[in-house]
C-alpha cells in the first residue's frame, strides 16, 4: 500500500518534468506510505516517478519504489497488493524471468515484460500502478477491477500526470483548481463524486477495471478489461456449477481461498469487527484458516449505548468466543470535533461517508496494525441492502401508475414525489433509492447554470445504466451490479482508502475480489439473498443465532448528534451533513 | 478376512467408477490377510475382464433387481468388512450391515443426498474412503461426518498408454494435419455442463489459428457446443469425435499437444492421469479434484476455470514451451503399486480399529 505519482512530458512542445513537482506530489501522500519514499527522473527528464511506501511485503530496501527491473530497463510505481504474486512469479520463473527482490511490485514488472497489457487480467488483488517502458517510450497504467485502489490523472495535452489522490496532484502546483460542475453535481446527487469525474475539471479518475497507454500521442488504448455486470451475466450462464456443492460449503471454500490470499503479508493482519455477519464470519474463517484469530477492533459510541446500533457488546462476545485479542475503542463527540479538521484535510474529495472508517482505522493503527481485514462488500455481494428488495418493487410499481402516484402522495419522503419520473427504469429507480438529492434540487445547491452544465455532462441516468450493461439478467444481478459499481466503488471504497491511509493503515477486503465474484456468481444467481445465511453457516462452527439472527444495522457513527445537523427531511440528516462537507472540505 | 463389495459396476463395466472398483477389488484381494472378496455388481454391460484371485464375482446379481437383492441376502452376516461402493446404495447395504465402509468419488457426495434416510445412515458408517481430498472436505462439510475418513486416489496403469506418434488415420479423419491440438475427453451431456468445454471454446478465438480443439466423447450437449463454436466463428477448428471405441483412446490422447479440462465438477479427474501417461502436458482446474490429479501443480498446470485469461495463458505457455513429450516421473505416485499399498493400509487401519 502506497501513494504513487507519475509525470510524463510526452508532447514535443512540453517542458521537461520538474523535480519539485514530483516531490511535492509525493510528499502530499506521506501518510499513505510513512516507511520510505523516493523519486526517479529519467535521464532525458521527460519522465518522473514518485512513491511513498507502506512496507507490507518484503520489508527490505529491495522493495523500495520507484522500482527498476533486474535489467535496469522498466520502471514502476505501484499502490496495492497482488495477492497471487507467488503463483505469478513461479510461472514467470519457469519462463525465464529473473528477480532482485521478493516483492509483488517486481512481479508486475516481469509480468508486463512477458504479457504486456494483458497482464492485468492475471492479477488477483487491489492495485493501481504506472510502468514506464523506455523501449517503446510509453507509459502503461492500470487500476484493479473493483476500483479498490485509486488512480487519478491530469492531461494538459503536453504533460500527463498521475497520482493516488486528487489532492496530491494539486499539490504539485501545475494542475488547475477550477471545480467541475459534473463532479459537483455528482456529489449532490450521490453523496460522492462518481468516477471518472472528480471535483476538479482538470483531473479524471482512471476507471476501475481499465488500463491505458500514454506515449507521444497522449493517452490512448483505454481498455476496460473487467466488468461486474458481465461477470454476473456469465454467472447466469454457468448456473449448473451452482448446484454441485452445498452452498455454505462452497462459500467456505471460496471465501477461505480469498482470505488466504488476503492474509499474505510480512506484518500482522488484524480485522475490523462489528456485530454483523460479514465481519464476524470473516474472522471465524480467518481463524480456521490460520489456526489463530486476528487481532480485532470495534468502535463504541456513548450515544448508541443500549441501542441496537451499539455493536460493541456482541462484537466483544464474539471475540471472546473465537479467542481474539480484541479492543473496543470508545469514540466521543470531543474526539470527533478535535479530529474534524484532520478528517476534512484527509478527505480526498467531498463525500458524505468515511467518518466511521476514519475512527476504526485510527483505532487499528493505535493497536500497532498496518493491515486490517474488513467485511466491506458483503452487502453488495449477498444482497443485504434494502435496495435489493426495493428497486424491483419500484420498477414494478411504476407499471401501476395509480399506485405509484398514490405512494408518492402518501409518504413524507422528499423523493417519493419523483417516483413516476424516475421509477420506470432501473437507473432511475437506483437514483431515487440511493440519491442524496434529485436533479431538480441542484439549482438551489450549486446555481442554475452550473447545475445545468453539470447535469448535462454527468448524464447521471446514462452513467448508472452503463453499470448494468451487459444485463446481468436478473433483478438480483442488476442491483448487485449497480451497488458494487456505484455506491461501493465511488463511496465505500473511496472513503475506505482515504480514511485508512490517513492512519497509514491498509484495509483489505476479501469480499471485494474479482476472482471470488467470478467463482461465486453462479451461486449468487441461484441463491440470491439466501447467500448471506449460507455465509453465516459457512464456518465449521457456524455463527451463533445471537449474531446471525440479529437485525442489520449498518456501520454508522452518531453524526447527527455530533455535528448538530439540522433536520433535512431524511432520517440520517445526510443532506445537512453534505452541505457541511461541501463548506469545509478543502 | 472376508470382504463384501457392494457396487454398481466393476468388472464388465464402463467408465471411471467401474475402473476404480476393479482396481480396488484387486487391491483388496491381494492383501495377505484377505481370504475372499465377494463382489455383488448391479450392472454388467460389457465383457468381463480377468477376475483376480480370491475374488468371487456374483454375476447372477446383475440379472435384475430381485436377483441383486437375492445375492445380497445370501451374503448377509458372513463378512468382516462390507464396502458400500456408491453412496446411493447405502439403503440396500443397510440390509446387510449398519457399518459399511463407504466409498466417495465426486459430485454425488458434494451435497446432501436426496433421500433423507441415506443422510441418516451416513452417521453409522465404519469409515469413508474418498477418491480426493476435495470430495472428502465437501462431504464432511455438509454431513458433519466425524468418523475415520481416508484417501484413496485413482491409479493409472501407465503401461497401457505410452507416447506414440500421432495416428495418421485419426489425423486424417479429424483433419488435424499440421495443427496443434487441445483436447478434452469426457461425456458431453447437458446435465454435466461443468466439464470445461465451454471455457475452452471461449478462449479459442484468441488463440492462434493453427490450434484446434478436439472434444473426445459424445452426448446430448454436442449440438449446443457445435452451435456455440459456429457462433464464435471457430467451427472449423473444433472437432467432435462422438463416442469412440476404447481401443482408440490412447491414440486419441496422443493426438493432443495439450490436454485441458478447466472443470468444476470432477471428483478427481482420471483423464489427467491418462493424458500424462501418454506424455501430454495437462491443464487442470484449481476448483475441483483435477488439482489433486496433477498433485497441486507438480504434474501439470492449474487454472481457475472461471478465468478465461488464466486458461488462455496456460495454453499459450504450454504450447510455446515446445518441450518434447515425456511422462512425468511424479506420475508414479498414482501407480497401481502405490494404490495397492494404500488399499492395504486402509484395510490394516480398519482391522486395527475394529
Amino acid at each position: 500500500m502506497c501513494g504513487i505519482a507519475a509525470l510524463f512530458s510526452y508532447g514535443s512542445a512540453g517542458p521537461t518534468v520538474d523535480r519539485d513537482e514530483i516531490e511535492a506530489i509525493t510528499e502530499r501522500m506521506r501518510a499513505r506510505g510513512p516507511d520510505a519514499g523516493g523519486t526517479w527522473i529519467s535521464p532525458d527528464a521527460r519522465v518522473a516517478l514518485g512513491a511513498r511506501r507502506l512496507a507490507i511485503i518484503d520489508l527490505t530496501d529491495e522493495g523500495t519504489q520507484p522500482m527498476t527491473d533486474v535489467d535496469g530497463e522498466l520502471h514502476i510505481v505501484f499502490n496495492g497488493e497482488i495477492y497471487n504474486y507467488r503463483e505469478l512469479r513461479a510461472r514467470l520463473e519457469r519462463l525465464g524471468a529473473r528477480f532482485h527482490s521478493t516483492t509483488d511490485t517486481e512481479v508486475l514488472l516481469q509480468l508486463y515484460r512477458h504479457d504486456g497489457a494483458a497482464m492485468v487480467e492475471l492479477l488477483r488483488g487491489m492495485f493501481a500502478f504506472v510502468i514506464w517502458d523506455p523501449r517503446s517510450r510509453r507509459m502503461f497504467a492500470a487500476r484493479d477491477p473493483y476500483g479498490i485502489k485509486p488512480l487519478y490523472i491530469a492531461d494538459d495535452g503536453q504533460t500527463f500526470r498521475a497520482a493516488s489522490t486528487v489532492k496530491a496532484l494539486l499539490a504539485g502546483g501545475r494542475v488547475g483548481t477550477a471545480l467541475d460542475p459534473a463532479g459537483v453535481a455528482g456529489f449532490w446527487l450521490m453523496g460522492s463524486v462518481p468516477e471518472p469525474h472528480t471535483i476538479f475539471q482538470s483531473i479524471r479518475a482512471v476507471e476501475a477495471g481499465t488500463s491505458l497507454f500514454v506515449d507521444a500521442r497522449g493517452v490512448h488504448d483505454v481498455r476496460r478489461y473487467y466488468s461486474i455486470a458481465a461477470t454476473l451475466a456469465r454467472g447466469v450462464r454457468d448456473v449448473a456449477a451452482a448446484h454441485l456443492v452445498q452452498p455454505p460449503v462452497l462459500l467456505r471454500e471460496l471465501i477461505t481461498d480469498s482470505l488466504r490470499h488476503h492474509l499474505i503479508a510480512d506484518v500482522p493482519v488484524g480485522a475490523f469487527l462489528s456485530s454483523g455477519i460479514d465481519s464476524t464470519a470473516l474472522v471465524a474463517l480467518a481463524t480456521e484458516a490460520t489456526g489463530r484469530p486476528p487481532r480485532t477492533v470495534t468502535l463504541r459510541f456513548e450515544e448508541f449505548r443500549g441501542r441496537e446500533s451499539d455493536e460493541a457488546p456482541l462484537a466483544e462476545r464474539f471475540a471472546r468466543a473465537v479467542g481474539s485479542d480484541h479492543a473496543t475503542r470508545l469514540v466521543t463527540r470531543d474526539e470527533f470535533e478535535a479530529d474534524l479538521p484532520k478528517l476534512f484535510d484527509a478527505m480526498d474529495q467531498p463525500t458524505i461517508d468515511g467518518t466511521n472508517t476514519w475512527f476504526v482505522s485510527k483505532a487499528a493503527a493505535e493497536r500497532g496494525l498496518k493491515v486490517a481485514l474488513s467485511g466491506l462488500g458483503g452487502d453488495e455481494l449477498f444482497g443485504s441492502y434494502p435496495s435489493f428488495r426495493d428497486l424491483p418493487r419500484i420498477v414494478n410499481a411504476t407499471r401501476l401508475p395509480l399506485a405509484a402516484a398514490a405512494a408518492g402522495r402518501l409518504t413524507r419522503n422528499p423523493k417519493a414525489g419523483a417516483m413516476m419520473q424516475y421509477g420506470r427504469t432501473w437507473s432511475g429507480a437506483y437514483l431515487l433509492k440511493r440519491g442524496l438529492f434529485l436533479p431538480d434540487d441542484l439549482p438551489s445547491l450549486m446555481g442554475a447554470d452550473a447545475a445545468r452544465e453539470g447535469l448535462e455532462r454527468l448524464a447521471i441516468l446514462d452513467h448508472i445504466a452503463a453499470t448494468i450493461e451487459p444485463d446481468p439478467g436478473t433483478p438480483f444481478g442488476r442491483v448487485a451490479s449497480l451497488e458494487a459499481s456505484l455506491y461501493m466503488r465511488n463511496q465505500l471504497l473511496r472513503d475506505t482508502d482515504w480514511a485508512s491511509m490517513a492512519h497509514s493503515l491498509e484495509v483489505r477486503t476479501p469480499l471485494v475480489d474479482a476472482t471470488l465474484l467470478r467463482q461465486i456468481a453462479p451461486l449468487l444467481m441461484v441463491e440470491k439473498q439466501r447467500c448471506k445465511r449460507h455465509f453465516a453457516k459457512s464456518p465449521r462452527n457456524p455463527l451463533p443465532a445471537w449474531l446471525s439472527g440479529r437485525k442489520k444495522t449498518g456501520f454508522t457513527v452518531p453524526l447527527a448528534a455530533w455535528a448538530q445537523l439540522q433536520p433535512d427531511g431524511t432520517s440520517t440528516r445526510m443532506r445537512s451533513w453534505a452541505r457541511l462537507v461541501m463548506e469545509r472540505w478543502a | 478376512m472376508r470382504i463384501l463389495h457392494v457396487g454398481t459396476d466393476s468388472f464388465g463395466g464402463y467408465g471411471g467408477i467401474a475402473l476404480y472398483n476393479r482396481e480396488l477389488i484387486a487391491a483388496m484381494a491381494s492383501h495377505p490377510s484377505v481370504e475372499e472378496v465377494v463382489v455383488v455388481p448391479r450392472i454388467i454391460v460389457g465383457e468381463l475382464e480377468a477376475i483376480p484371485e480370491k475374488v468371487t464375482f456374483v454375476t447372477t446379481a446383475s440379472r435384475g433387481r430381485l436377483a441383486y437383492l437375492n445375492a445380497l441376502r445370501n451374503a448377509r452376516g458372513r463378512f468382516d468388512l462390507v464396502v458400500c461402493a456408491h453412496v446411493n446404495l447405502l439403503p440396500i447395504v443397510r440390509l446387510i450391515t449398519k457399518h459399511p465402509l463407504l466409498m466417495l468419488y465426486g459430485i454425488e457426495a458434494w451435497k446432501p443426498l436426496r433421500d433423507p434416510w441415506s443422510n441418516r445412515l451416513l452417521r453409522n458408517v465404519r469409515g469413508v474412503v474418498s477418491i480426493s481430498d476435495i470430495t472428502r472436505e465437501r462431504f464432511t462439510g455438509w454431513s458433519h461426518y466425524a468418523g475415520p475418513s481416508l484417501l484413496l486416489p485413482n491409479s493409472i496403469r501407465a503401461e497401457w498408454y505410452g507416447i506414440r506418434p500421432k495416428n495418421p488415420g485419426l489425423v486424417a479423419r479429424y483433419h488435424l494435419d499440421g495443427n496443434r491440438v487441445l483436447m478434452t475427453l469426457g461425456r458431453v451431456i447437458a446435465a454435466e455442463r461443468y466439464k470445461g468445454f465451454d471455457e475452452v471454446l471461449d478462449v479459442l478465438p484468441e488463440l492462434d489459428d493453427d490450434i484446434s480443439y478436439l472434444i473426445a466423447g459424445g452426448g446430448n450437449d454436442v449440438p449446443r457446443l457445435k452451435q456455440k463454436a459456429a457462433g464464435l466463428g471457430i467451427a472449423h477448428r473444433v472437432v467432435f469425435t462422438g463416442l469412440f471405441p476404447e481401443e482408440e483412446k490412447a491414440d486419441l490422447y496422443n493426438l493432443a499437444d495439450v490436454y485441458v479440462m478447466p472443470s468444476r465438477g470432477e471428483g478427481f479427474g482420471f483423464v489427467f492421469l491418462e493424458a500424462l501417461a501418454c506424455g501430454v502436458p495437462v491443464i487442470a482446474s484449481r476448483l475441483d479434484g483435477g488439482r489433486e490429479a496433477v498433485r497441486l501443480g507438480q504434474l501439470g498446470q492449474l487454472v481457475d476455470p472461471t478465468s478465461p485469461a488464466e486458461i488462455r495463458t496456460a495454453i499459450q505457455d504450454t504450447l510455446s514451451a515446445r518441450s518434447p513429450k515425456r511422462i512425468p516421473e511424479g506420475l508414479d505416485y498414482f501407480s497401481y503399486g502405490n494404490f495397492e499399498r494404500r488399499t492395504h493400509a486402509i484395510i490394516d487401519e480398519l482391522a486395527a480399529n475394529a
